[in-house]
């Protein structure tokens, strides 16, 4: 990296605009898609679920926050795997990024030009969608700034959204219905309760995101861990209190299938001011997702770009507006690809598997960045942690069980994920064997690591045998 | 590490209790909607939830437990860092 482009990248982002960044990525999760664990496990496998990946989430949430407010760099995971574990890994991770956002920017631009179209009828779902994509490309082209106070207003409106209702069921101010909750409580018997695992993520999919704006934080080391755990917070509420209501409003097997969940509940309330909310909700929190998500992915582009694992043309930061703005760009034709390949639930998918190969990697990255730095300083490791590395190995464990879960029903997606990142592995392994020697410990203004010393003795005694 | 200037030090104590304030108050909420929701359900499909209670038990108390050490080291580093990196000027 040369220091006149991380340079270049303006550094105004204070925890607010983390929180957005994560939380706006993630609602529409919330919104729907959460459901699916419904129609495997019932109400009690969904909330297994809910916990289990909640569990997952927040390790890997304090994972985040450690490495994002240590390393300060724009490429989240992919920076993170690049200098603690190697080329190959750090590859597959930036690619697993990339993947995991733009398929879901897509999946969100498709779904607000649904309800677009729904409203005005009209309207034709495949212009509405590229001007959708074009429109947030635009956003976020002009300054990282204005692409996130945008997402801090669409997602606060929304999740108070989902606030207001619950405690205006928790107040008795709806007619629900309790009995939802034993009808269908567990349909599929115990081994559902296992199958609703694979939909879990879905309450939080892309949380980790929000430390990828690290490089463009004001106070990376207040912001990152604050806005993480903020957002954090945000989601573990905002998915309780989801599938609450949704599962005392809507029938378990209307709601397994529903594609709106929460604005179907609200209408199943016959509240108009409800209807209204979460109708806005649903489509704002869309907005949001594809906004962040363009944010997300353009600047994993960039890291990537940036120690030439592709193309190094995409690395150019705008002289005006301080963003990465050949990466942003980018962002658009790949997501319209993405959108009109006519396998969108396939897009899906491998989103999440993409998602869940970085929540392998990510605690994987902090074990080796505690080993290779085990001292803490205020510049190495500003944000300390607890209970590392235990819990770390703990969301590996857990992000396994739910990757082995979805053998069931996406076998082919699963393997074709392991095969395409399998090969990315091999490939920059051997393209950048070198690399770890590029990384430059005392440019970041930290010691060497752990080790070092013993291996540069070693290659300084091979060079003399040579010679 | 601490200033020579009082009223830096007062402004910055101020802004610490301002996250400090945020961080529980989201922490508060979040022990008791997510306590309400799963007790709510746990009670309405006893029947069927008596035998493998325990595990919502575990997975609720690991998040709680785990979020809230999480957030306290986040107060804790901000405290510790806030003065040296200029936190809140």
């Amino acid at each position: 990296m040369s220091e006149h482009e991380a340079a270049s990248l303006v550094k105004t982002l204070r925890p607010f605009h983390v929180w957005a960044l994560g939380v706006g990525i993630v609602l529409v999760g919330e919104y729907m898609g959460w459901n699916f664990t419904v129609a495997k496990g019932g109400i009690l496998g969904s909330m297994l679920a809910m916990l289990v990946a909640g569990t997952m989430y927040v390790i890997i949430a304090l994972c985040a926050s450690e490495l994002g407010s240590a390393t300060k760099l724009a490429g989240g995971p992919y920076d993170w795997a690049r200098l603690f574990v190697g080329p190959g890994a750090a590859a597959s991770v930036g690619l697993a990024v990339y993947m995991e956002y733009i398929a879901l920017e897509a999946a969100d631009a498709i779904v607000v030009a649904f309800i677009a179209q729904s409203i005005f009828p009209e309207l034709q779902v495949f212009p509405v969608t590229l001007l959708v994509i074009a429109l947030l490309t635009f956003i976020n082209y002009r300054g990282v700034v204005a692409a996130l106070t945008l997402n801090f207003v669409l997602t606060m409106i929304s999740f108070i959204a989902i606030i207001v209702v619950f405690f205006a069921i928790v107040f008795g101010g709806v007619n629900i219905h309790p009995e939802y909750l034993f009808q269908g409580a567990l349909p599929n018997g115990m081994i559902g309760l296992f199958a609703a695992l694979q939909f879990g993520p879905w309450f939080y999919l892309g949380i980790e995101g929000a430390a990828m704006c690290a490089e463009e934080c004001k106070h990376p080391s207040r912001a990152v861990p604050l806005g993480q755990q903020a957002g954090m917070i945000t989601l573990l509420i905002g998915a309780a209190m989801t599938l609450y209501l949704c599962a005392v409003l809507i029938p378990t097997d209307a709601l397994g299938v529903s594609v709106y969940p929460l604005f179907e509940a609200a209408q199943n309330s016959g509240i108009f001011i409800f209807i209204a909310a979460l109708g806005l909700g649903t489509f704002l929190t869309c907005v949001a997702s594809a906004n962040g998500c363009v944010c997300d992915s353009s600047r994993s582009w960039f890291a990537l770009s940036r120690d030439n694992y592709v193309s190094g043309w995409f690395s150019e930061v705008h002289p005006r507006y301080n963003t990465p703005y050949r990466a942003v760009i980018f962002t658009m034709p790949v997501a319209i690809g993405f959108a009109f390949s006519g396998f969108l639930d396939q897009v899906i998918t491998f989103s999440i598997v993409s998602g869940l190969l970085c929540y392998v990697l990510i605690p994987f990255s902090l074990i080796r960045f505690r080993n290779l730095f085990p001292h803490t300083t205020s510049k190495v490791r500003p944000f300390v942690g607890p209970l590392q590395p235990y819990i770390a190995y703990f969301a590996i464990a857990i992000a396994i069980t739910i990757l082995s879960t979805l053998f069931w029903g996406y076998k082919y997606n699963l393997i074709f994920a392991f095969v395409f990142y399998g090969v990315a592995y091999f490939y920059f392994s051997h393209k950048h064997k070198s690399s770890t020697a590029e990384n430059n410990w005392a440019e970041m203004g930290w010691p060497l690591p752990k080790g070092s010393e013993n291996v540069s003795m070693v290659q300084e005694a091979i060079h003399v045998g040579d010679e | 590490m601490e200033t020579n200037n009082p009223a830096m030090e007062s402004k910055y104590h101020s802004k610490l209790n301002g996250d400090t304030a945020l961080v529980i108050g989201m922490l508060a909420l979040l022990v008791g909607a997510e306590g309400y929701i799963v007790y709510n359900i746990l009670a309405a499909t006893w029947e069927i939830s008596s035998s493998f209670f325990y595990l919502y038990i575990i997975f609720f108390g690991l998040v709680v437990l785990i979020e809230g050490i999480g957030c306290l080291r986040v107060r804790e580093s901000i405290k510790n860092h806030m003065f040296e990196f200029r936190y809140y000027d």
